[in-house]
């Protein structure tokens, strides 16, 4: 892939978007839209970079980053030892699989007036739901890459003497990390979106809330900060993540 | 014995809900809380709830939506990912889109959607269909990425058009991923049809749920948990059964879904 490929991909890939902003702009300024159901792009961004300045508005950015780390931090770690343990041993496996496939698809979302009820209506019921909803696919794609490392490598390993118990964290976690960095991928737009969700419901703090604060207030441009604001921060872990990745993975060949 | 053994494996989910009640129904014991019943408390609770009728019309009408949110959305969503995989300027042009749009919860969007279009069908249906058209198209576009080249260039010396080599060799090519991809977007479905709801109190099952949970009708919450979970695992399971028609000839990949909220 040479430069100019790239800056074409980035021209195109942007254009979409500057005619989303452009048809938006449009609308406000043709006055199909009132003002107060649809305020200009420009307005949006002034009071985004308003909120931003202001400390309230960050520690409703910080409450929702702490549970967000929280839930997801918890998925992972649950989710890769259970999931290389089940690839591992076939006892567990037998218990794990039928109990993830009834678990996996059922909405975790209805589960949240449960955990309110049983945790409380702070931090912990909120994480909870994350950690929930984040843990499926990481233990998926762990379970899934780590039962699909090549048996020769792990014969290898038994032949230079390697320990039983220390092949699963020397040979099958570092073979299976790809794939359990892509179920961390999913797992982390999943905890944007859940932890979202959850301060919907019930909160007095975090980006969730403050949307519903201003829905109920009928305050369209301050609707739009707290979206505008996950989405961005969506982009930058995801990126974060991307960098992580590049560093762990560095000397695999290109997956 | 063979037949026995699948018989038995057969089994295994339904020995796992089993298993998950008892704990449920241990643990709700032990705590002895007011606001946490047994499970066989809540699951004496659900006659009443299907017995009602209005309660019993909403969640007909949760469903109709989520059916048309779905299927709108799988239409939408599997040509344009196939597009995208086959065409590297569409790839470009939508994937920013895609990701800027990924991490916004959908369901988030429902007061501003419902702010320009109402708190009636159609805004819920809309919100289905942005929940789940995001992992189609991304599922599309993998599976139409790896199609082998070579059958593409078989298809076209044997005189095929490009758009009929996209529905003849990228399609059938690309089905199991996309199939994959129609699994996650139906439980996120059933998720964003229960979140936009709860925003919109006006009707549907995520309202009776919520409405339970603010009046202290604890059985009633556990009840419709049982009732949403049921849907949400006998949707999948119904789904798995025509996937593996379809795709019969197709490796089996991971046999369960990476649900997406």
């Amino acid at each position: 892939m040479n430069g100019r490929t790239v800056t074409t991909d980035l021209l195109l890939g942007l254009a979409p978007i500057a005619l989303l902003i452009a048809a938006w702009q449009a609308l406000v300024s043709f006055g199909y839209a009132p003002v107060t159901l649809l305020p200009p792009p420009g307005q949006v961004f002034t009071r985004m970079i308003e909120q931003l300045l202001n400390p309230t508005f960050r520690q409703d950015i910080a409450a929702t980053l702490f549970r967000l780390f929280v839930g997801f931090s918890i998925a992972v770690v649950v989710g890769v030892v259970i999931g290389l343990v089940a690839a591992a041993n076939p006892a567990v496996n037998a218990v794990v699989r039928p109990i993830v496939r009834v678990l996996a698809p059922l909405p975790k979302v209805a589960l949240y007036p449960a955990l309110l009820l049983l945790l409380g209506f702070g931090h912990e019921s909120k994480i909870a739901l994350v950690a929930a909803d984040a843990l499926f696919p990481i233990l998926l794609s762990t379970y899934y890459g780590a039962s699909t490392v090549e048996q020769k490598l792990i014969w290898s390993a038994m032949a230079a003497g390697t320990p039983h118990r220390e092949i699963l964290l020397k040979v099958v976690l570092p073979a299976a990390a790809p794939s359990i960095l892509t179920g961390c991928r999913i797992g982390l737009v999943i905890s944007c979106i859940v932890v979202f969700l959850a301060e919907m419901i019930t909160s007095t703090d975090g980006l969730g809330h403050v949307l519903v604060t201003a829905a109920r207030t009928f305050q369209a441009v301050d609707m739009f900060v707290p979206l505008i604001t996950i989405s961005l921060l969506g982009l930058i872990l995801n990126g974060a993540l991307e960098a992580l990745r590049s560093y762990l993975l560095r000397g695999f060949p290109e997956v | 014995m063979i037949v026995g053994r699948a018989f038995l494996v057969r089994l295994t989910p339904l020995l796992a809900c089993i298993g998950l009640l008892a704990v449920w129904q241990a643990a709700a014991i032990t705590l002895h809380n007011d606001s946490f019943p047994t499970a066989v408390e809540a699951i004496r609770a659900i006659p009443s709830i299907l017995g009602d009728k209005d309660a019993l019309i909403n969640i007909l009408a949760s469903l109709r939506r989520m059916a048309i949110g779905f299927a709108v959305a799988v239409a939408v969503s599997i040509p344009l990912g196939l597009l995208m995989g086959r065409s590297r300027a569409v790839a470009s042009f939508f994937n920013p889109l895609l990701m800027v749009i990924y991490p916004v919860p959908k369901a988030a969007l429902m007061p501003i959607i419902m702010l320009w279009l109402g708190v009636g069908d159609l805004s819920k249906t809309l919100v289905i269909f942005l929940g789940v058209s995001l992992p189609v198209i991304y599922h599309s576009f993998a599976g139409a990425k790896a199609v082998e080249e070579k059958m593409l260039w078989s298809g076209a010396a044997m005189g095929l058009s490009a758009a009929q080599r996209l529905i003849r060799i990228v399609l059938p090519a690309a089905l199991p991923e996309i199939l994959t991809g129609c699994r996650t977007g139906l439980v996120l479905a059933l998720i964003t049809m229960i979140t936009s709801e709860m925003i919109a109190r006006q009707s549907g099952a995520g309202n009776i749920l919520f409405n339970a949970l603010d009046m202290g009708e604890y059985d009633t919450v556990f009840a419709m948990i049982i009732i949403v979970g049921a849907m949400g695992i006998g949707l999948d399971a119904l789904f798995e059964r025509i996937r593996a028609r379809l795709v019969r000839w197709s490796e089996p990949q991971l046999d369960i879904p990476l649900s997406f909220s």
